[in-house]
């Protein structure tokens, strides 16, 4: 199959599945009791008002007639109105997405940086003192609760040493954020030469950047150990033990024959940290698109809440074709099907 | 000296470089964390962040005077005196009010308030039927008309004791029109879109910027026709997380927080870094029982539930000992509050009786749903205490959590399907009339468990008409007597409020509607 034809089927794929959280989510915030009118009418409104946003709203309607509407906005790119900010939910959306993706690249990569040289060095010795030890911490880095850990990091490094900027968002409030070019500051403040901007976002990035990256790594490791000791016995290896190839390039051969499942598997912790960085940016202030959510999800605002889901879900099926496109460019002879 | 135009040209700069100076010194921020930035800024709206900040925005006619209560600065309830408004004068029959407005009252944009301003807010207020409907229903205001360019006209429907109270309120707002005008369309009247994000008023300050899930940055208005703040830009930034605030609070980051838990408090009062500040709150934690549900039909439950509470119990393991024992539902910061009519102290033994004669000799084994949500701290462990007190007497309540918005749909007046459920409620008017209005009379917006006592309402609508105070208080007695042989609430506590704010802030005043006025803080 022809690499465009497989991208064509993919995003073919995707639509079903669109359609798919669509309506579980759409379902799921209709039966889990948020109910947007009593709040958009405030205590002091009389049945008649109620009524009115209730028709207003469309909830006077089937609910499969409503479906149907919001199906029909969705495709046209409109995900509703929030009744918290009052704007469009994909204009809230935008501005916060890149807010999320700027912690999550970070956070994430450095997870990777630490989890896959520390895995495969496990992998390599297993059982021996540095495994024992990366097993332990991994242990810790699985079990730790995100919430606490980002407490206890502000607590430690903000409060008691003082190294760390206050947790009060991206940047310190004394600092005028750069023109919005990308939506990252730390980015616009580099492009726009804004040093003190940039400065003071790289800054306010390191503590949940390190905490992101404390709960990725520890699953990065595990997995990584693991698919690079299952690689370690494999045929191919033990062979090229056989051939007497020298143990540098054996572990070569380790390295790219692991790199496919331990990408994938990166990939899909990108797409389950997102419910994670939730409570980073809550704890943190980041103001993203993980915390918009919480918040939704908190003040019962369900078209943003749908909209959020819905934009993760599609997140997360981008996140996964990008990894077939890169595993393919990795490895030329996997199968585009 | 002589005077060269090099001499000139030096002390003209350094004059200049003088004042700048002065200026950036006099220059002072406040940083206040909130758990979310203002979710709009129209006063209508009744939502918990908007009101935080427009009453820093919107000033009324009426202020309150002030006086001292044990080493504590309070409001006076009975010493109301003009505010944007000079003088008034009220009519024979009591029905039609003249306030003559201030003079060269200018807002942040540069214009003059005038009565035209005032009648707008009101007009937007009627028209809107929300929260300033209520006050104008409340306090009997019909219509309000502008007689000249500083004379404002009241009509009201009948004789109105807490009109004056009604106007100490940010809502019905006065709105400079000239500003906010220039934003109105066929489809939005009153300018909802752009006061979404905006604001125009004559109080002390005005919204600069605002970003979304961020922060809004307020300034102090330059024309402002009191005494300029001490702090000129209040930054009011949103941090979800309250361990995250109760840090930056104790760390000197932010100056001031909003609204910490009692857990919080209490950990806060022992810290040297941080202030914090008591006062009796005019609101009342309760568990309420919905008469119109078969199990609270019989007045005869509703006391046995009440008997069988513990309420100092409840006060120490809830509210850590810090709040106030409710025993009246009007709080006793307000004149006219009776605490003795509500005797419900606890007696297992009167609470298992009362069950008996209403027919529950073995007590109430059917599930009663107890709800609460997360919309004030407290509601929860309030469920579980009651829930777990009310077991002794044999009453299976069974505390079951909602979320905080479906409570709040559920807890409309319109709805009111709730049987049992927990919440606090509170008057913003420190009026006995208004508080039992608010909270007893049938058709009170705070009324939200079908409470219905026609005697009760005749009272109230009695006292809402009489101006003289001593049979206002002695009628508002009979209504919290009738009130509390009917016990529809378990009354818990007036949970107290507190504000948290670094050592060096002063000049707090607990005000009604429980929020701080920035233009009465200062740092020094």
């Amino acid at each position: 199959m022809s690499f465009q034809r497989f991208i064509f089927r993919r995003t073919l794929m995707v639509l079903p599945l669109l359609i798919g959280v669509v309506f579980i989510t759409f379902m799921l915030v209709r039966i889990g009791g948020l109910d947007p009118v009593g709040r958009l009418a405030g205590p002091t409104a009389t049945q008649a008002e109620f009524d009115m946003i209730r028709d207003n709203l469309g909830l006077d309607q089937p609910l499969w007639q409503q479906f149907g509407i919001y199906l029909g906005n969705v495709v046209q790119g409109d995900l509703g109105e929030s009744w918290l900010s009052n704007r469009p939910v994909i204009t809230d959306i935008k501005e916060r997405a890149m807010v999320s993706l700027e912690l999550l690249f970070w956070g994430v990569g450095l997870g990777a940086l630490i989890g896959i040289p520390v895995g495969l060095r496990a992998a390599f010795r297993p059982n021996g003192k540095f495994d024992q030890v990366t097993r332990v911490l991994s242990l810790l880095g699985f079990s730790i609760p995100t919430y606490w850990l980002a407490l206890v990091m502000i607590f430690v490094f903000f409060y008691l040493l003082g190294w760390a900027p206050p947790a009060i968002g991206r940047m310190s409030l004394l600092v005028t954020p750069p023109d919005a070019i990308t939506g990252s500051y730390l980015i616009d403040g580099l492009l726009t030469a804004n040093w003190q901007a940039a400065h003071s976002a790289a800054s306010h990035l390191i503590m949940p950047v390190i905490c992101l990256a404390i709960v990725s790594a520890a699953p990065i490791i595990k997995q990584t150990r693991a698919i690079a000791i299952e690689v370690l016995s494999s045929d191919t290896v033990r062979y090229a033990h056989a051939c007497g190839l020298p143990e540098r390039q054996v572990r070569k051969l380790v390295l790219r024959n692991s790199a496919v499942p331990v990408l994938t598997f990166v990939g899909t912790e990108v797409t389950g940290l997102v419910g994670t960085m939730s409570l980073i940016e809550y704890v943190f202030a980041w103001g993203g698109l993980g915390q918009y959510g919480l918040n939704a999800i908190i003040s019962g605002d369900f078209t943003a809440v749908q909209g959020y889901v819905l934009v993760l879900a599609l997140f997360s099926v981008m996140v996964f074709i990008v990894i077939d496109i890169v595993v393919h460019l990795i490895e030329p002879r996997s199968e585009l099907n | 000296m002589k005077l060269t135009g090099r001499t000139l040209a030096f002390s003209a700069a350094l004059a200049l470089a003088m004042g700048v100076m002065s200026g950036a010194a006099k220059a002072e921020t406040m940083i206040l964390a909130s758990p979310q930035v203002p979710e709009g800024f129209d006063g209508d709206a009744l939502k918990a962040h908007t009101q935080n900040v427009v009453t820093q925005v919107y000033e009324n006619l009426i202020g309150y005077g002030k006086m001292e209560v044990d080493g504590q600065t309070v409001l006076n309830p009975d010493d109301l005196r003009g505010h944007l408004a000079e003088s008034w004068t009220v009519s024979e029959d009591g029905k039609t009010w003249v306030f003559k407005l201030r003079e060269g009252v200018l807002s942040p944009f540069g214009n003059e308030m005038t009565a035209e301003d005032v009648a707008w807010g009101w007009a937007k207020s009627l028209d809107q039927k929300r929260t300033g409907n209520f006050i104008a229903r409340v306090s009997n205001v019909d219509s309000v008309e502008a007689l000249s360019k500083y004379e404002v006209q009241f009509n009201l429907s009948a004789p109105s004791a807490i009109l004056l109270s009604a106007l100490t309120l940010y809502v019905p707002a006065i709105y400079d029109t000239t500003e906010v005008k220039k934003h109105i369309t066929d489809e939005d009247p009153w300018a909802l879109e752009w006061m979404q994000s905006n604001t125009a008023g004559f109080g002390a300050y005005h919204l600069d910027s605002l970003r979304a899930d961020d922060q809004a940055v307020f300034v102090a208005n330059p024309n402002y026709f009191g005494d300029q703040p001490y702090y000129d830009r209040i930054i009011y930034k949103e941090i979800p997380s309250e361990a995250s605030r109760v840090t930056l609070l104790k760390a000197g980051q932010v100056q001031w927080i909003d609204r910490p838990s009692i857990t919080q408090v209490v950990n806060m009062q022992a810290d040297d870094n941080v202030k914090v500040e008591r006062a009796t709150s005019r609101s009342v934690a309760a568990a309420r029982m919905n008469p119109t549900c078969d199990v609270f039909s019989d007045v005869r439950v509703r006391q046995a539930f009440n008997y069988a509470v513990d309420k100092d119990a409840l006060n120490t393991a809830v509210f850590a000992g810090q709040a106030d024992i409710a025993r009246s539902i009007v709080s006793p910061i307000i004149a006219g509050s009776n605490q003795e009519h509500f005797a419900y102290d606890y007696d297992l033994e009167k609470a298992k009786a009362l069950l008996t004669e209403a027919g529950y000799p073995d007590g109430i084994e059917e599930p009663v749903e107890l709800l609460y949500s997360d919309a004030f701290w407290h509601q929860e462990p309030v469920a579980i205490q009651v829930a777990d007190m009310l077991k002794k007497a044999g009453i299976n309540a069974v505390p079951t959590r909602i979320t905080s918005s479906e409570m709040r749909a559920r807890a409309a007046p319109a709805v009111s399907d709730m049987c049992f459920f927990t919440w606090e409620d509170g008057p913003i008017v420190l009026d006995a009339v208004y508080s039992m209005f608010l909270m007893t009379h049938s058709a009170g917006v705070s009324n939200r468990a079908k409470y219905e006592n026609p005697a009760l309402d005749a009272l109230i609508d009695e006292a809402r008409q009489e101006l003289d105070t001593d049979t206002r208080l002695a009628l508002m007695d009979e209504a919290q007597k009738l009130w509390a042989a009917d016990a529809p609430w378990i009354l818990a506590t007036y949970p107290a409020t507190f504000e948290a704010m670094a050592p060096n802030v002063t000049g707090w005043t607990y005000y009604p509607d429980e929020h701080e006025r920035w233009r009465e803080l200062r740092g020094d």
